[in-house]
C-alpha cells in the first residue's frame, strides 16, 4: 500500500505483531487445534465487542453463566445479559459464559478428553465457584446433564464432592423444576437481579469460613427465593399423587416465595455483539415486565406479576446508548403485552423522532388486537418498511375466548385486520390455540372461517398479494395457571383437528403452521412433572437424548424407553385430570398468586365468566399480599396493580 | 451530503480468537463496527440499505493476518487519522486497523486487482523443517500438482509463484510462500499443506501481504 500524507499507521502494533505474541493470547493449543475441525468455531471463542474479561487470579468469586443450548440460541438471551452486567459490575466477582457445544464440538472434546470451557478465559467449568444455568424451557434439561458430564461433574447432587462448583438454576422453568430436583444444588425462584448478588455475598462468607458443602446448602435454603430441593422430601399416596412435601429441617421454610425486584433495575446497554451469525441477532430492550390481562393459558402472565414498566424517559437514553455501544441495526421492544405500557404511544413517537434517520428496524411484538396497535406499528414501520403483522386472537368463538379470558370484539378484530391491509402490510399472521378446555369442533371450524374471512378482506384491499398465515398451537396446561388441573387433549383428537384445519387452509390458499401432537409431549411431561422424573431424564440422556428442542420427535422413542425402563407412567402427567384438593408437585413454590385464586379462576372459566384486566379492578390474586410492602411510590416505578 | 462518495482503503490485522471468524461474519463485524463509529458511512442504494463495504479477499478460517485490506465509502471526507482511531475503538481487540488512506474512486475493485498473497507458515516440530523442505521440493518436481475442489481438478503448480525457507527465525522454522489469488486462479495454503501431509491445524499460517496489480 502506497503511503501518502493522508495515511494513518500504527507502527508499534505492527512490530508487536509476531506469531508468538498471538499464540499467547489464545487458549491452550489443543483447544485451538480442535477448533479447526468444527463447523462454526466462532461459537466457542468469545472475543465479542463488549465482552468483559477480568483477571482470573485476583478475582475471588467466579461465576460461569451457562445457557444450555448452543451459542446461536443463547447469546441474545436478555436474562443472561442482565446477570452478566450485574455480576461483572462487582469488583470482586467475575462472570464468564458457556453454552452447550454443538454435536461436532462435543465429539472433538470427548475425543481429545478436553473439558468444556468458558468463552472468556477458556477455563474448565469445574474451576469456577458457581455454575449458573439459565433454564427458560424444559427441552434443554438433557443438555444440562451433558454439560455437567463434559465438565467432569457428577449429575446427581448426592454424588458431588466438596470441591465441585455450586450448581444453580434460574429462569422461567424453575417455577416447577421438580423433574430436575436430583441434579441442582439450588434453584433461584423468580427474578435474579438482586438475589444473584446476595448469593454471591453469602458464598464468599461461607468460603471464608471454610464451611462444608452441606452447610452452604443449609444457608442457601434459608435464603429468600432460593430453593434447595435436596432439603425437601416428598411423600406419595397409593395412587401416585402427593401426600406431602416437607422440608427436612424446621428452620427451612415450607414454601419458597419467588423473588421480584420492586423497581426494574437499569437496563443493560453494553450488549455483547456476536461475531458469528446467530438466531434473532438483534438487541432486546425490556420495556415492561408482567401482565395484568390474566389469560388463563398463559404461564408467563401468571408467574411474572406484578406489572412493572420502564418509563419513556429511561427507555430512550437506554436505546440510544445501547445502539451506540453495539451498532445493532434491529431493536426489539419486549414485553408480554406492549399495548398495555402506559406510555406506549409516546414511546413509539419518541423512537420515531430520535431514530428516524438511522436506518434501523424496530419491532414491537405482543400487541393487542385493536386499531390503535396499527397506529403504533405504523409509527415504527416508517423507520424501516418490511415485515409482516402478527395478531394472536388465540380462539375464534366468543364462548371459547371467555373460557380462556381473552375477550375480543369481532367487529374490532375485522376492523383492525382491514386497517392492517389498508396500511399496506401484505402478510398477516394469526395465532390460534387448539386443545382448549370445553373446545368443540365448532370452535375449531370457527378458526378456519376467521382465516378465510381475513383472507377475503386482504384480497379486497391488496388483491392476490395479501397473505394470511395461521399459526396453530396446542394447549399444554401449565403449572401455576388456572388450567393446571386439566389434562392435555388426546393426540388423536388433536390430530383430527389439525387435519381438518390443514385441509381447509389448503383449499383456501392460507398458509398454516402447527406442531404435530407428538412434538409437545416432552414439554407436557417435563413441565407438569414431579421429581420422580429425575431418573427418566437421566436415562433418556444416557441413551442419547440431547438438544430435545431441536429434535423432539426423533428423541421421542428414547424418552418412551426411559419411562418404561424406570417404571414411570408418562400418561399420569399428561392425560390425568388432577383433583382440586390434590397437592401439586409445585405447590411449595409460591409465585405470589394464591392457589385459591387459580381455583376460582378455573371455575369461572368453565362457566364462561371472564375476569377483565385487573389494572382497573383488583381481584386480590395475592400479589399485593406477598409483595405490596416492597412497592415503591408511583413516581419511581409504575406498578400495574391499582 | 457530498454526491461523490469518498473511497477509503483500510489495512487491518486479524488474530487471536477472531481468526476463527469466516468471511461473511468478518464483513458483518465490520458493518456493525462502522455503525458504532458514527462516521458518515455511505449506504447502498435501494430498499434494503446496507453499508457499502468491500473486502479484498477471504482469509481462510484459522489463519491470522497482518495485511487484510478493505474499502469503505463515506459521504464526506474525514481525516484518515480520525477514521483509524474511531475504527480501532469500535473493533474487538483481535482486529486492528493498521493503515487508512483515501484512494481514487475510479480504481477497479479490490478483488479485480488482487494478484497474489504472501504467507508465512510456521512449521511444526513434527515433521520439522528438513522433511517439510523435502516434501515440498518433491511436490514441485511433478509436472502438475493436482487437487480436486468442488468436483473440479485444479493444478496448483502454476499458482505457486515464490517460496523460501527460514530456519531459526524468532518465531521458529518458517516457510514463505506466494500464491496466486486472482479471481480465476486462487490457491490456498491449507490445500498445499494437506498435500504435504501436514494438518493445517498444527501450523500457524499468517498472511503477510496482498499484492495488487
Ligand atoms: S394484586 Fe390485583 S391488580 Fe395486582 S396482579 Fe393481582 S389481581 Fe392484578
Amino acid at each position: 500500500m502506497k503511503k501518502s500524507s493522508q495515511t494513518y499507521t500504527i507502527t508499534t502494533l505492527q512490530k508487536k505483531f509476531t506469531a508468538k505474541a498471538i499464540l499467547i493470547t489464545i487458549m491452550n493449543s489443543l483447544i485451538e487445534k480442535i477448533l479447526y475441525h468444527v463447523e462454526k468455531p466462532g461459537r466457542y471463542v468469545g472475543g465479542e465487542h463488549n465482552q468483559i474479561e477480568k483477571d482470573w487470579g485476583s478475582t475471588p468469586l467466579r461465576w460461569c453463566l451457562i445457557f444450555p443450548d448452543i451459542y446461536d440460541i443463547g447469546q441474545t438471551n436478555l436474562g443472561l445479559a442482565m446477570l452478566y452486567q450485574i455480576l461483572n459490575a462487582e469488583p470482586d466477582i467475575l462472570a464468564e459464559r458457556s453454552f452447550a457445544p454443538w454435536i461436532d464440538m462435543e465429539a472433538q472434546l470427548r475425543e481429545h478428553d478436553l473439558p468444556l470451557f468458558s468463552l472468556e478465559s477458556k477455563k474448565a467449568l469445574k474451576e469456577f465457584d458457581i455454575l449458573g444455568f439459565t433454564l427458560p424451557y424444559e427441552s434443554i434439561y438433557t443438555n444440562v446433564l451433558n454439560i455437567l458430564e463434559l465438565s467432569g461433574i457428577e449429575a446427581y447432587v448426592s454424588h458431588r464432592t466438596e470441591n465441585d462448583p455450586l450448581i444453580l438454576g434460574g429462569g422461567q422453568a424453575c417455577f416447577n423444576a421438580e423433574p430436575m430436583a436430583d441434579f441442582f444444588d439450588a434453584f433461584v425462584i423468580g427474578e435474579g437481579e438482586e438475589v444473584s448478588l446476595e448469593i454471591s455475598h453469602l458464598y464468599k462468607a461461607w468460603k471464608a469460613n471454610n464451611g462444608s458443602r452441606q452447610e452452604l446448602l443449609f444457608q442457601l435454603a434459608k435464603f429468600p427465593g432460593v430453593y434447595v430441593p435436596s432439603l425437601y422430601e416428598v411423600d406419595y399416596l397409593q395412587d401416585g399423587t402427593i401426600e406431602a412435601i416437607r422440608p427436612l429441617r424446621a428452620d427451612i421454610p415450607a414454601k419458597i416465595t419467588k423473588r421480584i425486584v420492586p423497581v426494574l433495575p437499569p437496563h443493560p446497554e453494553k450488549f455483547l455483539v456476536p461475531n458469528v451469525e446467530i438466531v434473532h441477532d438483534r438487541m432486546s430492550i425490556e420495556i415492561m415486565r408482567g401482565c395484568t390481562r390474566g389469560c388463563r393459558f398463559c404461564h408467563a402472565g401468571m408467574v411474572n406479576r406484578p406489572v412493572r414498566q420502564r418509563s419513556v424517559d429511561q427507555l430512550i437514553p437506554t436505546i440510544k446508548n445501547a445502539l451506540k455501544s453495539t451498532g445493532y441495526e434491529e431493536v426489539g421492544l419486549l414485553s408480554l403485552s406492549s399495548s398495555d405500557h402506559t406510555q406506549i404511544l409516546e414511546l413509539t413517537q419518541q423512537v420515531h423522532e430520535n431514530f428516524h434517520d438511522k436506518k434501523l428496524a424496530f419491532g414491537l411484538p405482543s400487541l393487542r388486537i385493536e386499531s390503535f396497535s396499527v397506529d403504533l406499528m405504523n409509527e415504527l414501520q416508517e423507520l424501516k418498511p418490511g415485515g409482516g403483522f402478527t395478531l394472536a386472537p388465540e380462539a375464534a368463538t366468543e364462548r371459547m375466548r371467555a373460557v380462556i379470558n381473552k375477550p375480543l370484539d369481532e367487529e374490532d378484530f375485522y376492523f383492525t385486520v382491514k386497517k392492517i391491509f389498508e396500511h399496506g402490510w401484505r402478510s398477516l399472521k394469526l395465532y390460534y390455540m387448539i386443545g382448549l378446555p370445553t373446545e368443540t369442533m365448532e370452535d375449531v371450524e370457527a378458526i378456519l372461517e376467521a382465516g378465510i374471512k381475513v383472507k377475503r378482506i386482504g384480497k379486497s384491499i391488496l388483491g392476490n398479494s395479501a397473505k394470511v398465515h395461521l399459526g396453530i398451537g396446542t394447549l399444554i396446561p401449565k403449572p401455576h395457571t388456572p388450567f393446571q388441573w386439566l389434562p392435555v387433549e388426546s393426540p388423536e383428537t388433536i390430530q383430527a383437528k389439525i387435519d381438518y384445519l390443514k385441509a381447509g387452509t389448503r383449499k383456501a390458499g392460507i398458509k398454516m403452521s402447527y406442531n404435530i401432537p407428538d412434538s409437545s409431549l416432552l414439554e407436557t411431561w417435563l413441565s407438569r412433572g414431579d421429581r420422580r422424573l429425575g431418573p427418566v431424564i437421566y436415562r433418556a440422556w444416557k441413551n442419547g437424548a440431547k438438544f430435545d428442542a431441536w429434535g423432539e420427535r426423533e428423541n421421542l422413542p428414547i424418552w418412551r424407553e426411559a419411562f418404561e425402563s424406570t417404571g414411570v407412567d408418562p400418561d399420569f402427567y399428561a392425560y390425568r385430570e388432577r383433583g382440586l384438593d390434590e397437592i401439586l408437585p409445585w405447590d411449595h413454590i409460591d409465585i405470589g398468586v394464591k392457589k385459591n385464586f387459580l381455583k376460582q379462576d378455573l371455575q369461572w372459566s368453565l362457566r364462561g365468566r371472564t375476569r377483565p384486566d385487573c389494572r382497573n379492578t383488583c381481584y386480590a390474586c395475592g400479589i399485593l399480599d406477598a409483595f405490596g410492602e416492597t412497592r415503591p411510590d408511583n413516581n419511581i416505578s409504575y406498578w400495574g396493580c391499582p | 451530503m457530498n454526491d461523490t462518495p469518498i473511497r477509503i482503503r483500510v489495512k487491518y490485522s486479524k488474530s487471536g480468537n477472531l481468526r476463527f471468524l469466516g468471511h461473511i461474519d468478518t464483513q458483518n463485524l465490520f458493518e456493525r463496527a462502522l455503525r458504532r463509529t458514527e462516521l458518515p458511512i455511505r449506504h447502498t442504494q435501494g430498499f434494503n440499505k446496507r453499508i457499502r463495504i468491500n473486502l479484498a479477499s477471504a482469509l481462510p478460517l484459522g489463519f491470522i493476518s497482518e495485511a487484510e485490506i478493505l474499502d469503505i465509502w463515506l459521504d464526506q471526507p474525514i481525516d484518515t487519522e480520525i477514521i483509524g482511531k474511531k475504527l480501532n475503538e469500535a473493533l474487538p481487540d483481535d482486529i486492528k486497523v493498521l493503515e487508512v488512506q483515501m484512494v481514487d474512486n475510479a480504481l477497479p475493485s479490490l478483488q479485480a486487482s488482487l494478484v497474489s498473497s504472501d504467507y508465512l507458515i510456521s512449521i511444526p516440530a513434527d515433521p520439522g523443517l528438513e522433511t517439510f523442505k523435502n516434501r515440498f521440493q518433491a511436490l514441485l518436481t511433478g509436472e502438475k500438482i493436482e487437487i480436486i475442489k468442488r468436483k473440479k481438478t485444479i493444478d496448483l503448480k502454476p499458482m505457486i509463484l515464490d517460496y523460501s525457507f527460514q530456519s531459526e527465525s524468532p518465531d521458529g522454522d518458517q516457510s514463505f510462500i506466494r500464491l496466486s489469488s486472482s479471481p480465476n486462479a486462487n490457491a490456498r495454503p491449507d490445500d498445499l499443506l494437506q498435500l504435504l501431509e501436514i494438518d493445517p491445524a498444527d501450523c500457524l499460517v499468517k498472511r503477510t501481504k496482498l499484492n495488487f496489480s
